[in-house]
């Protein structure tokens, strides 16, 4: 129901609506490089050292799991991805903010480094990025008919 | 892994980064000329993966060596697949996707140096 109408036949007009086309593709990509990096990186950590820090991996192992999602919606970009992307985004956007905060607050708590440890400096600030370009493309990219979501 | 073949590969990698944002600025698409850099990163890459299978091979040292391969081989597949997925994007969004990878190959360069060393991450 949200995808363009044929009649908006003008390209750029089309384009304008969709998450994987433009702009959108470049924040595909981000997104990629992070649920690869992320997904690796936590597998490891969870299968050879996960005693040594069970809240921080298993985080980095959520984190890897919404970068994932993020990344599959976004590249598709049909209307249950969109909203799907918008919840998960969200979440991504509090969890940085919240393990980011709390990393600072009390740098004992996580006992090593999550991907959203100092809001994802480790990667670039990447992790506090993306959620946040990741929303503003969606409400940028957003069907007028989906105007009242969100 | 450490040395000048590796730094090579960081400059190369770097060189091709800057060479698809300038065609990003000037509203381009992905040229032939890029494509062949991309080429020849991507041999050194393969060279950089046998090269590191081998001296994984030749030494006893423990260091975390699923972690090392998956670098090794992940820096394989991620130009092709970055490029391939901004391939048929006609904005100039495509050559800058293709920046974007080629500026991630540092950074796991460093990243199978830092495992290949017993770094901890």
């Amino acid at each position: 129901m949200s995808v363009p109408n044929s009649d908006d036949d003008v390209t750029t007009a089309v384009n304008e609506r969709v998450t994987n086309r433009g702009f959108g593709r470049i924040l595909v990509a981000l997104y990629a490089i992070m649920a690869i990096g992320a997904t690796t990186r936590s597998l490891f950590a969870i299968a050879t050292k996960f005693n040594q820090a069970p809240l921080a991996y298993s985080l980095s192992a959520f984190a890897a799991l919404v970068y994932i999602i993020a990344t599959v919606t976004l590249a598709r970009g049909d209307a249950t991805s969109r909203r799907i992307a918008t919840v998960s985004i969200s979440i991504e956007l509090i969890g940085v903010l919240v393990v980011g905060a709390l990393s600072l607050i009390d740098p004992g708590a996580f006992q090593k480094a999550s991907v959203w440890s100092w809001f994802g400096l480790e990667y670039l600030l990447l992790p506090l990025a993306l959620p946040i370009l990741g929303l503003w493309w969606l409400r940028h990219t957003r069907p007028s008919e989906e105007a009242v979501e969100v | 892994m450490t040395g000048l073949f590796a730094n090579l590969i960081m400059g190369v990698a770097v060189a091709l980064a800057v060479w698809a944002a300038v065609l990003a600025a000037a509203n381009k698409r992905i040229t032939r000329s890029l494509l062949i850099g991309a080429a020849v990163l991507e041999v050194m890459l393969l060279a950089y993966l046998i090269g590191g299978v081998v001296q994984m091979i030749g030494t006893d040292r423990s260091f975390a060596k699923f972690e090392f391969l998956a670098y090794l081989v992940g820096l394989l597949i991620i130009p092709p697949l970055g490029i391939a997925w901004a391939w048929d994007e006609k904005s100039r969004s495509g050559v800058a996707v293709v920046a974007v990878v080629f500026l991630v190959v540092p950074i796991m360069v460093v990243r199978v140096q830092q495992v290949w060393a017993g770094v901890g991450a």
